[in-house]
């Protein structure tokens, strides 16, 4: 079987592998967290790098399908009972609401200029935030509530299992997605949509289903990590999140499904690392600033981000220049 | 009826404050092809700015002087530095103002220190006129005629005088006015600062209206301004009066009777304008 494989597919399968057996080694259970944590927005982080990195569109709303996955999950949890039969039911939910969100913002936006999908979402995702403290009934409001697992996912290394099976799926998944002419096509309007759209294409088609896959990997990213927590609440709809997983997307290079893998981890360590040294002097709690910074000099000198750059740097194929933000029309 | 009053005035008022940040945003629009997302951050920066002058000279006026001062200045350091380098490019555009609007959101936390700010209005705007049965807040008055006073301006400016005449060629067609050899980049600038300025203008008057600013304000109002940005059709003046003031109605009447709702009846009244006439009720033509 593995004669078939790239040598890319073997190498990404050796490193899965060799992350299922780290539990074995590492046992601290806050260092098992960060890694979870890391899985989740790698997750997060890949479904936006669909969109941002491959279709060239931009949502600043990203995190209301996080919100809806983890909200259906907890919930479902919540009032009912907390086994797997009702855990696949609210994956299904979650998913099935998330597509129809994000099938309605694409189907009214996506056939505008890039502005109208990053303002719609942006406050669609603001809606939800609100919907959510003020529906306390059904949400718990700011307090939000925690709940019981499955008892199959009580053994954190179970959960730790379950993120890592799951990052693993959806990164073969989508990378075999993007390199099928579906991807080839998605990849197409980035560089330029009026030519694809006079090639015969039907642009919105294309920008629409790009929109629902990410929409629906994102809400299954919010149901891992609302499963990792034990508890919801409102932060789930906060635009921190969006800013982290845009962060994470543009620090390890859009358009590589694993450089917002590497991205998610850098972020995820900084957080850790950063909030422990708000001890040492006051300006690391607000650390956002050192986020905002770095994110603007990245954007404006590497707008390629890590892998990217060290691809443009490995392979110096003329055409592999030109694979970045720039060149994106409207 | 009176009721029904109060509640006008108030969303006037709202509406006229949305109004002045919406619409730097949407002549920056129009002419730069920029959507700003730190547009929210003007706001803040001119609400604590100004209300830090007004709590230490004592004068409401000075402090609205220095939140334009603000304004003007975030303005310029904004398009050289932020816009400048991403010139042309909106995905970059819209991805590098976000990153600055957070930027400029934490530092006034640095600055001006994290929590809430309670801010009154100045001694001469306090209290209220008495018509009939009617209570009229002076505040929201003195609101909707600086709005009303900012919108004849901008419009006389746009429609006599020879640099109205450039921003309105500008917005049809850029390349053609820069053929003619009018220095856009610096018309660019000045519209850029303009908007900034207006922006920080609308920070310190709604700082006494709501009684309180915090910094996340900015992104929450900027949130309404791109909802009447894009029901009033992006780059048109006019259209944002308009669209400022209808949302700002709908948002007082229904704080008024349904609270939980007032966010989702605006975004409702987006979502009908973006099926049904999505370039805006009063498009530029170009």
């Amino acid at each position: 079987m593995l004669r078939h494989m790239n040598k890319g597919t073997v190498i990404y399968l050796l490193m899965f592998l060799l992350l299922t057996l780290l539990p074995l080694v590492v046992t601290g259970r806050s260092m098992q967290f960060i890694l979870i944590q890391i899985f989740v927005f790698g997750i997060f982080a890949m479904s936006y790098d669909l969109l941002l990195g491959y279709t060239g569109i931009i949502s600043f709303g990203h995190v209301m399908f996080f919100g809806i996955g983890a909200y259906s999950t907890a919930i479902m949890f919540d009032r009912f009972e907390p086994t797997v039969g009702y855990l696949v039911l609210a994956v299904i939910v979650g998913v099935v609401l998330a597509g129809i969100v994000s099938f309605i913002a694409g189907i009214l936006t996506l056939r505008l200029k890039s502005h109208y999908y990053a303002m719609l979402t942006l406050a669609l995702a603001g809606l939800f935030l609100v919907a959510a403290e003020k529906w306390t009934s059904f949400t718990g409001g700011n307090d939000g509530f925690t709940f019981g697992l499955p008892d199959i996912l009580r053994d954190s290394n179970m959960i730790y299992l379950l993120c890592l099976i799951s990052l693993a799926l959806l990164f073969f998944g989508l990378r075999r997605l993007t390199a099928s002419p579906f991807g080839k096509v998605l990849m197409a309007i980035r560089e330029n949509e009026q030519r694809v759209e006079s090639l015969g294409y039907h642009v919105l088609h294309y920008k629409v289903v790009a929109s629902v896959v990410s929409g629906v990997v994102a809400a299954y990213a919010g149901v891992l990590y609302i499963i990792s927590l034990r508890f919801v609440d409102t932060s789930v709809f906060a635009t921190d999140f969006t800013i982290d997983v845009l962060l994470m997307t543009i620090i390890g290079g859009v358009g590589t499904l694993i450089g917002p893998l590497i991205g998610a981890g850098l972020v995820e360590f900084a957080h850790h690392w950063l909030s422990g040294l708000a001890d040492v002097h006051w300006i690391f709690e607000r650390w956002i600033i050192l986020y905002g910074t770095v994110y603007i000099l990245v954007v404006i000198f590497f707008p390629l981000g890590i892998v990217g750059t060290i691809r443009a740097k490995l392979t110096r194929h003329p055409l592999r220049k030109r694979n970045d933000l720039k060149g994106v029309g409207s | 009826m009176d009721l029904l009053f109060v509640l006008l005035i108030n969303g006037l008022a709202t509406g006229m404050l949305i109004f002045l940040l919406a619409a730097g945003l949407t002549l920056i629009f129009g002419l730069m092809d920029v959507l700003n997302f730190a547009h929210g951050g003007l706001f803040i920066w001119g609400a604590y700015s100004g209300v830090w002058m007004y709590h230490v000279t004592n004068s409401f006026t000075v402090g609205i002087a220095a939140a334009i001062v603000t304004g003007l200045v975030i303005g310029l350091v904004t398009e050289k530095v932020i816009i400048r380098p991403v010139y042309g490019n909106h995905i970059q555009q819209i991805l590098i103002t976000l990153g600055f609007m957070l930027v400029l959101q934490e530092l006034i936390k640095v600055v001006f220190g994290p929590s809430q700010k309670a801010v009154a209005p100045p001694a001469f705007l306090e209290g209220s006129f008495m018509v009939g049965d009617i209570v009229l807040i002076k505040y929201r008055l003195f609101i909707i005629l600086i709005g009303l006073v900012v919108f004849f301006v901008f419009a006389y400016i746009f429609k006599q005088t020879r640099i109205g005449l450039i921003v309105r060629a500008g917005v049809m067609n850029k390349e053609m006015v820069q053929s003619l050899g009018i220095n856009i980049k610096l018309v660019f600038m000045v519209v850029f600062m303009v908007g900034a300025a207006l922006a920080a203008l609308s920070g310190i008057l709604h700082a006494p209206y709501s009684g309180v600013i915090y910094a996340e304000m900015g992104l929450e109002f900027s949130i309404l301004a791109f909802i009447v940005v894009i029901i009033g059709g992006m780059g048109s003046f006019k259209g944002s009066l308009v669209a400022a003031l209808l949302v700002g109605c709908m948002q007082a009447f229904m704080a008024y009777y349904v609270p939980s709702l007032s966010l989702a009846t605006n975004m409702l009244l987006m979502v009908i304008v973006l099926v049904f006439r999505p370039q805006g009720l009063f498009p530029v033509k170009g």
